[in-house]
């Protein structure tokens, strides 16, 4: 089952900023304190939105915005479905919020005063999915996994439990005296009939087609980076021949590199060297098919191979666009557009990349980071109030994007990168070594001026920032790294989050107490849901071979 | 007690390391040492009823605070909690310059469910009934009796004569400056069997520590070193800002603060070094200690796992091995006299004859068959056992060791003369340990490891010893299922603080305000 992550953003009128974070509020109350002899806690919301995993409602108040009101979601399968459950469930709690907010002043606008007007009965789905923010990046720890098999895993577990728990405090267990082979069989047997759907094969996480879309938008991503990079190279390509453009580029490029050479290294006080946890190919996923390519020869040969293939696919359809332009028979015109994909394709490596980062060093040279932001004691202790008390923990921030031409596209462009890459590769939960957060996502905000992060983790907030810091720095920096405030970064990736301290501040000061926070599955993380997905797969087969139950027994 | 009563002086270090100066004259003696050749210590817990600084003269006086340069034959420390530093003098700008945790103290309503010492507003199982009886703040709310403590004076000395003759004798110097001895407990670190200095349940302590490096500040002790800057020790090493405050950290800077804005009447040798325009260098050389009295139950915890391997052994003929003894090491993940279990036994000791100590978890147990997941050092310090496979385990083991304290605990109450038998004596662990950031190392041990329900894929249990009364499972060998002990609350703390152990120059400057 694929699983969806998104959320809307409204702006609030000032003045119901505090009339809407007290709704939030009662809901809250509402949900963690329900009447006696009414359902569990949040369990309004866990029956009535059978699909959804983890919800948010947050308010953001900033200095330089109006207050925004973010509905944060994660579910399975398409958005309609979880509109219409959640408008069934919260419908009219939403609509008295929706009330807090400001008209939108573009074609919503109409739609906004339907839904808000006194008594409407207009339903709210088309106008929250009107609003909906896709995000720029997104993770998801438990991939393919929907909630109903998750919790049903979970019982799965622990009944194993029970079933094997010593019966008599004197008597002997069964159990203990059986191989592994025969404890399956055996737990097989004691748990099917509560269990039946042990005998329908375990359903895909991850489809083959979904899988070929995720590689083929990465392939294409790449092909059009590509493409886009060699625009300078290509157009000089057109009059100049080919040893005197290798000759020019390759002065230009050694007088970039030198140029770089020089501002490699940290500005004193500014670095953060850090022996591992960085964003390297290895990094990226532990058990991912894709990341053999770590290997230096297979990452260098799979290079090699893609290059070709630009240069063929790119030079097929320039000479298409050429016959289309010109009219010139095709065998005239695809000679020399090869010549001039490829020495634009080599352009890209020899200068045009190296310039952009000598130009992005510049900038990152002059940065200002901020090392104190201030921090509302009042916040803190509302934060501090809401954390560690289950399995899980929420985070919702908000920053200011840094202005100019270059960060724009750079950030824009890191996020769609890293969107995509993260597809392909964090198919098994884990983000470099670590392997705690269940949904992630970040989204542009005000016309890309602002920068949203959502993230329901396992663990403290202490220990999730560290684990940033220690384990995936790199690929945080990448994320992050170009947003108002952040920790000084090297060439887009170093340092940055590892000045640790500096950094845990920094989002500390972006947040916003997660005002309400529903988890669907409080007590399971991460790691926990795949001990459990592994047990179940064990146990939905009839029979294992002694080597697989071995393994396989080690997670009861 | 004089500079010059041994010649040459030995030098104070512990496990290898020692500062070089001018940095061993400014700190406090116990960063460097544990005086583990004083065995009697009395810890007092001090009260001032007015406030003033004077006191800390006339105390030192009798009691000077030991440095880290050389052994003396009795020795003294001194820390204080932020209401203490209020009651010096310092005032709120100055305190706000201290780290968040220390000035909340440890009784905190969101700290103390961290800690998980205090829940939803009930104490937990593994604090003492009706919460506990000393702190540096009174936001506790217990219901029985409460001390304030404003500052922690231990005394070191080698005789229990000595250091107790020694602590009446300040007892009368303190009281007519108004400052009261409102908590008392008695140390000591006597060797027991096999000349190992061991906890009330047996077991050898202080094992693990982390062997902090940096720049020319720390050197070996080994003579032949000839006091070149320590190397990074790869399993155990930290940087020297882990453990000392104004040195750089875990986190590539010098932790900020504490400082206190420069004036020029106090006749102080404060720095200005490392301290932004207009303030002087509290922090430097001093740190942060964490100091929680736990309560063992030695009856209590024989007991419970002498009926465990019964009812183990009721439930699977087969497990031969499975004793109280058994048990405990596996809780503790280390045999009595201090060896790290493995799955072949207990790791051979190092050639020194000392418990091997560089060791990876990673490669040697990765499934706990000798170590237990849960067992009480892993959950400590994981080291690399959090790795998801041998590519990961370098990043894993960087990253555990930004979390790591420096011990520095004795043991309190007699030796339980029978370990089944409940006399009824108090007996228990002063857990003290020095760190420069209270909340990445000391909570997030205490947190994210020790009491993380969740640690390492385990579900539904805590730490066996330090946890409350829960289930601890342990995989082993050749066994398909694991075996479930069902551990009792071994330990309860009694009071605890987050204390500033400040410099010598810092001290100097606390008396003159």
């Amino acid at each position: 089952m694929k699983q969806t992550t998104l959320s809307v953003v409204l702006e609030v009128q000032p003045q119901s900023a505090d009339n809407l974070s007290a709704l939030i509020g009662e809901l809250r109350h509402r949900e963690d304190k329900p009447p006696p002899g009414s359902s569990e806690q949040y369990g309004r919301l866990k029956n009535g939105v059978p699909v959804l995993h983890f919800m948010s409602l947050s308010v953001f108040p900033s200095a330089d915005y109006d207050p925004i009101f973010v509905i944060e979601a994660n579910f399975d399968g398409p958005a309609g479905v979880f509109w219409g459950q959640l408008e069934a469930t919260l419908g009219i709690e939403l609509r008295a919020m929706l009330r807090c907010c400001k008209k939108p002043a573009d074609q919503d606008g109409p739609l906004y005063l339907a839904v808000t007007s006194p008594d409407s009965r207009v339903p709210l789905a088309p106008y929250l999915e009107a609003r909906t923010l896709r995000p720029s990046v997104f993770h998801h720890g438990t991939r393919g996994m929907d909630r109903d098999r998750i919790l049903r895993e979970g019982e799965l577990f622990l009944a194993t439990r029970r079933v094997l728990t010593q019966s008599s405090p004197t008597l002997a267990n069964p159990y203990r005296a059986m191989t592994a082979e025969q404890i399956h069989a055996n737990l097989r047997a004691a748990l099917q009939p509560d269990f039946p759907w042990l005998d329908i094969p375990a359903p895909i996480r991850i489809s083959r087609i979904e899988r070929a879309g995720d590689l083929a938008r990465l392939i294409i991503f790449l092909f059009l980076l590509l493409a886009c990079l060699s625009i300078p190279g290509a157009v000089i390509a057109f009059i100049s021949p080919w040893q005197r453009f290798l000759v020019i580029f390759a002065v230009l490029g050694c007088v970039v590199a030198f140029a770089l050479y020089l501002m490699r290294a940290p500005l004193e006080g500014l670095g953060a060297p850090s022996r591992s946890g960085g964003l390297t190919a290895s990094s990226l996923s532990r058990r991912n098919k894709l990341t053999s390519l770590a290997h230096p020869a297979t990452l260098a040969i799979a290079v090699m191979v893609l290059l070709a293939l630009y240069i063929a696919v790119a030079s097929a359809i320039g000479t298409a666009l050429a016959v289309l332009f010109t009219g010139l028979p095709v065998e005239t015109l695809w000679c020399p557009t090869i010549r001039v994909v490829a020495l634009g394709l080599v352009s890209v490596f020899l200068f045009t990349i190296p310039a952009l980062v000598f130009w992005l060093r510049r900038l990152e040279r002059r940065d200002a980071s901020h090392d104190a932001p201030p921090i509302d004691s009042d916040m803190m202790l509302k934060m501090g109030q809401r954390e560690d008390r289950i399995a899980q923990n929420h985070m919702g921030s908000v920053v200011l994007v840094k202005p100019g031409v270059l960060r724009t596209l750079l950030f824009r462009t890191g996020h769609r990168g890293l969107g995509l890459v993260l597809r392909v590769v964090a198919t098994d939960g884990y983000l470099g070594s670590m392997r705690t957060i269940h949904f992630a996502h970040w989204a542009f905000v005000n016309n890309g001026s602002r920068l949203m992060f959502f993230s329901n983790f396992d663990h403290s907030w202490e220990s999730y920032l560290d684990d940033f810091i220690e384990k995936a720095h790199g690929g945080l920096t990448l994320a992050w790294g170009s947003c108002i405030g952040f920790p000084p970064t090297r060439f887009l990736v170093l340092d940055g989050a590892s000045h640790g301290r500096k950094f845990k501040a920094w989002a500390r000061h972006s947040m916003a107490v997660s005002r309400f926070w529903f988890a669907a599955y409080k007590d399971y993380t991460v790691d926990q849901i795949e001990r459990h997905a592994r047990i179940a797969n064990g146990l939905r087969q009839i029979a294992l071979t002694k080597k697989e139950a071995d393994a396989w027994v080690r997670d009861l | 007690m004089g500079k010059g009563s041994m010649t040459p002086p030995a030098s104070l270090s512990s496990a290898g390391w020692k500062l070089k100066a001018p940095h061993d004259a400014q700190a406090q003696g116990i960063v460097v040492s544990g005086f583990s050749d004083l065995y009697w210590a009395e810890a007092l817990f001090l009260e001032a009823d007015q406030p003033g600084s004077g006191w800390i003269a006339a105390l030192r006086t009798v009691a000077p605070i030991t440095d880290a340069t050389a052994k003396q034959v009795r020795s003294a420390v001194l820390a204080f909690t932020c209401p203490g530093l209020a009651k010096l003098g310092l005032d709120e700008h100055d305190l706000g310059t201290f780290a968040t945790p220390f000035r909340e103290g440890m009784y905190q309503e969101d700290r103390l469910r961290r800690l998980g010492d205090k829940i939803d507003g009930k104490w937990e199982p593994t604090v003492i009934p009706g919460g506990p009886v000393w702190g540096g703040n009174n936001n506790a709310q217990t219901s029985g009796p409460f001390k304030t403590v404003h500052a922690l004076l231990l005394l070191y000395d080698k005789t229990e004569a000595g250091v107790q003759n020694w602590a009446d004798q300040l007892a009368k110097t303190l009281a007519p400056f108004g400052v009261n001895i409102v908590h008392k407990l008695s140390l000591n670190l006597q060797p027991g069997e096999n000349k190992i200095a061991r906890e009330h349940f047996g077991f050898a302590d202080g094992m693990s520590q982390p062997i902090p490096y940096g720049d020319s500040v720390v050197v070996s002790n080994n003579p032949s070193s000839n006091n070149r800057p320590s190397e990074r020790n790869p399993w155990h090493g930290v940087p020297l800002g882990e453990i000392l405050l104004g040195h750089a950290n875990a986190h590539h800077e010098k932790a900020p603060g504490p400082y206190v804005r420069s004036k020029t009447n106090r006749v102080a040798d404060l720095t200005r070094e490392g301290a932004p325009e207009g303030f002087l260098n509290l922090g430097l050389n001093g740190s942060y200690m964490i100091v929680r009295e736990l309560r063992q139950d030695v009856a209590a915890f024989w007991n419970s796992l002498k009926a465990n391997a019964e009812r183990i052994q009721h439930h699977d003929p087969s497990a031969t091995p499975v004793t109280a003894d058994w048990i405990a090491e596996r809780i503790i993940g280390r045999t009595r006299d201090g060896h790290l279990l493995c799955p072949a036994g207990a790791v051979p000791p190092a050639p020194d004859g000392q418990p091997e100590n560089d060791v990876g978890f990673l490669q040697k147990d990765p499934y706990g068959h000798g170590c237990p997941l849960g067992s009480h050092v892993r959950r400590s310090n994981p080291r690399d056992g959090l790795a998801p496979d041998l590519a990961a385990a370098q990043t894993i083991l960087d990253a555990a060791n930004n979390h790591r304290i420096l011990r520095r605990g004795r043991k309190f109450g007699l030796p339980a003369s029978d370990p089944y038998h409940d006399d009824g004596q108090e007996r228990g662990l002063l857990f003290i340990c020095l760190n420069s950031d209270i909340a990445r190392q000391f909570e997030f041990i205490q947190q994210t490891w020790v009491l993380n329900q969740n640690f390492a894929t385990l579900f539904d249990e805590t730490d066996p010893l330090v946890g409350p009364k829960g289930r601890f499972t342990i995989h082993e060998e050749g066994k398909p299922l694991r075996r479930i002990v069902e551990v009792e609350t071994f330990i309860r703390m009694a009071g605890g603080e987050y204390f500033f152990l400040p410099s010598i120059p810092a001290l100097d400057y606390l008396a003159s305000l």
